[in-house]
């Protein structure tokens, strides 16, 4: 009994080959690489290594989701050519049951954690329990035992969880680090993070899923298979929200036309490089970016063009004030909307975390901002004398208040 | 044209197509024949073929996802990749079967590796590259503005190089020289939108909605195209260069102005003047190209390339100027595999193969090859 698994839902591009129990080969990368690039050739160099005929595999193992959308798609479009092509019936477990069985045998409550942004990690509930095998006294084998399936939800509810069960937790995966200070303040529970060899996701891991699936009868065709996102995408879910106007808004990324999205981790660089481009010194490097991505009280979108990022602006939500920042266009792009659709598209999102009043400040020499924030009805509300240095210039704060 | 639709559960119209299918296609393989697997996924549609010596088409399936995208007045990348996802086995292996072949009767995997939604374009990128590393089959990307290009050597035989093409689609307006298969040198370009964009973006402030082309392409054919005079922008220096944005605006100023003054707009003949516009000067610019770099055969592709305005005056002013005017069939204008197989095939001939580090490049220019992609890399 051969298995191929193969997980490319976040930052760790990973395929494994078993033969019976025996873990022929793992090839594991978490680097900066594009899964596309680096997936296939890891395949391909495994295959070689270990000397298999890709024909002779029985099944192919995915991390289905959640993740990473693209990195979801990659390893999924993979998998369905793979299987199609060999023909083979494909295992898809859930990404984040993959994570916890790096875990086996550990009876402390397990829960992986992967940055889902928002707010929000991909998460579940997970702990093994003993059983002893026929015939054996000593020999311990362990099952999973699923406390609660996988789900996208807060840091906070999470942590209410595992607090509720009150019994020693164990961490893992990468929305950890992401939210680790504030995990520290809500856990009222003994909880340790597994190391690095533990705490990412492994193709490797899925093989012994895989093989109980097998047993079960638990696969499937390769045209029947695709990821489960856990989400929706932002389109449908603002339709599904009932924003009448927010669907028509969409314009097609076609090159050339502008589309303002929400800023991701993906983002982080170019969106840095611009500031960067645009205001030197004062300018956010792509950690004071990041820091501000990962608040629930922040929303940042990004302005999209040709596949590169021209535009960035954010809103940040003090007790019911929204504070506008890094509103930033590249020059080529500018003149052409690129600051109205995004701060508009702020300011339609930022209802929903409960922003009430918009306020920002800007260079009184800047003329065509100012045009800019007074078209989305924005009012001058005062001034902050010689505020700004370099060349010297007064801040003229507005306000918007419905 | 014979087009089998099929309408699915969550609206993706499922199509195979029938028009410029190769009539021999029961006559096996000849030694030399080269058939290749083509995938297409830049966009909106997922599409599989099965294409002969880059002139036969054995199958053509189109998965279109129109009808989900029209709601959000676009396509919303996000919605068209998962539906990638989701249609492109089905395709695939509804290619191989109306082309009555498996895979092992394949010589070679193409694939639209760019430009388009990178999202979009990763389907179709990961899935070839997985059915090439498993049946050992060549892997090649193709660039989808040279597949659309292409699609004019399936129904015309004896098309061959060189011509002059104009490529027109939502993302593109370009006027080029194809100087041999796989060889291409841009003499015009838009300075802002896209041909298509443009259609767009007026049938949208008209109330025709999206997608903006069939829509005005059908509401012109009932109105008046010389209502209103929209300016033809000539670029200095530059005169194959095109313009769409400020006549877009013109039509949205005069829109505008109808409204605020009370008048009734006449929709259609706002389409019809709109539409005589922009083919207009496509028309002109191919023509003077022609006749200044000494061709006597024109071709046009791209989307905006079934609009029937622009056929028809293309034709006419051929004919008037002793061009050989060529045309791919509305159906094969539109996103498709079959056109992409067609490419496929002439750089296949001159030995290009893809490596399996392969990547989706949503930018790449037109006539231009992503060596660093290539398994011969020299």
């Amino acid at each position: 009994m051969k298995i191929l698994a193969i997980d490319t839902s976040g930052l760790v591009a990973s395929v494994a080959i078993s033969d019976g129990d025996i873990l022929l080969g793992q090839f594991s990368i978490q680097y900066k690489t594009t899964h596309s690039e680096i997936l296939m050739p890891m395949l391909d160099d495994l295959c070689k290594k270990v000397n298999l005929d890709l024909k002779s595999i029985d099944a192919i193992a995915v991390a289905k989701g959640p993740g990473s959308f693209t990195g979801l798609r990659i390893g999924s479009a993979t998998v369905k050519g793979l299987a199609l092509a060999l023909d083979k019936p494909v295992i898809a477990i859930p990404t984040v049951d993959g994570i916890a069985y790096n875990l086996y045998g550990n009876e402390k409550v397990i829960c992986p954690m992967m940055d889902a942004r928002r707010g929000q990690v991909y998460t579940g509930l997970y702990t093994f329990v003993p059983a002893n095998p026929e015939g054996k006294i000593q020999e311990r084998r362990f099952d999973m035992q699923i406390i609660h399936k996988q789900f996208a939800t807060s840091v906070d509810e999470i942590a209410e969880m595992i607090n509720e069960i009150g019994k020693p937790a164990i961490l893992l995966g990468d929305g950890v680090p992401v939210y680790r200070d504030k995990l520290e303040n809500l856990l009222k529970v003994p909880y340790s993070i597994a190391p690095m060899h533990q705490n990412r996701q492994s193709a490797a891991a899925l093989l012994p899923l895989a093989m109980q699936y097998l047993e079960e009868g638990k696969t499937m065709s390769s045209d029947e298979f695709a990821p489960d996102y856990l989400r929706l995408s932002q389109a449908e879910r603002e339709a599904s929200e009932g924003k009448e106007n927010a669907p028509k808004k969409k314009e097609p990324k076609t090159p050339g036309i502008i589309r303002v999205r929400p800023m991701t981790a993906e983002d982080l660089d170019d969106a840095a490089a611009l500031e960067k481009a645009n205001l030197g010194k004062e300018a956010w490097n792509s950690k004071q970016l990041l820091d501000a991505l990962t608040r629930d009280d922040t929303i940042y979108v990004v302005a999209e063009k040709a596949g590169r990022i021209v535009g960035l602006c954010g809103v940040q939500n003090i007790s019911g004030e929204g504070e506008i920042t890094n509103v930033s266009v590249a020059p080529d792009c500018r003149n052409e909307g690129t600051g109205y659709k995004m701060v508009k598209q702020l300011l339609e999102r930022g209802r929903g975390i409960g922003i009430e009043a918009y306020t920002l400040e800007v260079r009184a020499a800047n003329a065509p901002a100012r045009r800019l924030y007074e078209k989305l009805g924005f009012v001058s509300e005062g001034v902050r004398a010689g505020f700004y240095e370099d060349p010297k210039d007064d801040a003229v704060i507005y306000w918007k208040r419905n | 044209m014979e087009i089998n639709k099929n309408v699915e559960e969550d609206g993706v119209i499922f199509m195979s197509i029938k028009d410029g299918l190769s009539e021999n296609k029961e006559n096996k393989a000849n030694d030399g024949d080269v058939t290749i697997l083509a995938i297409e996924s830049s966009c909106d549609e997922t599409a599989a073929a099965v294409v002969r010596n880059g002139r036969e088409v054995l199958s053509n399936i189109i998965s279109s996802q129109i009808a989900l995208h029209t709601i959000y007045g676009g396509v919303v990348p996000e919605i068209a990749s998962r539906k990638h996802v989701e249609k492109m086995n089905g395709c695939i292996r509804a290619a191989l079967s109306e082309a009555d072949m498996t895979l092992d009767d394949i010589d070679a995997v193409a694939v639209t590796y760019g430009p388009g939604l990178v999202g979009a374009l990763l389907v179709g990128v990961s899935e070839a590259k997985a059915i090439s590393f498993a049946t050992g089959k060549p892997l090649i990307g193709v660039h989808h503005i040279e597949g659309h290009i292409s699609a004019n050597f399936i129904e015309n035989k004896d098309l061959e190089p060189p011509f002059v093409c104009l490529v027109v689609s939502g993302g593109h307006s370009h006027l080029v020289v194809v100087k041999d298969y796989g060889e291409y040198e841009i003499i015009g370009q838009t300075r802002d939108d896209a041909a298509g964009e443009a259609f767009d973006k007026v049938a949208r402030a008209i109330g025709l909605g999206y997608p903006g082309g069939p829509k005005i392409d059908k509401a012109a054919k009932e109105g008046n195209p010389d209502a209103f005079t929209f300016p033809q922008a000539q670029i200095p220096d530059a005169e194959y260069d095109f313009s769409f944005s400020g006549l877009k605006s013109c039509v949205l100023n005069y829109i505008n102005q109808a409204k605020m003054q009370g008048q009734e707009l006449d929709q259609k003949d706002v389409a019809a003047s709109f539409q005589k516009a922009v083919v207009e000067v496509l028309v002109s610019h191919a023509i003077k190209a022609c006749k200044e770099y000494g061709y006597d055969k024109l071709a046009i592709a791209g989307g905006v390339a079934s609009n029937s305005g622009l056929r028809e005056l293309m034709e006419k002013e051929c004919e008037a100027n002793k061009i050989k005017f060529y045309r791919p069939s509305p159906v094969l204008c539109t996103d498709n595999a079959a056109m992409i197989g067609a490419a496929a095939y002439y750089e296949y001939q001159k030995g290009v193969r893809f490596g399996l580090d392969m990547n989706a490049v949503p930018n790449l220019p037109l006539g231009d090859r992503e060596r660093r992609f290539h398994a011969n890399k020299n």
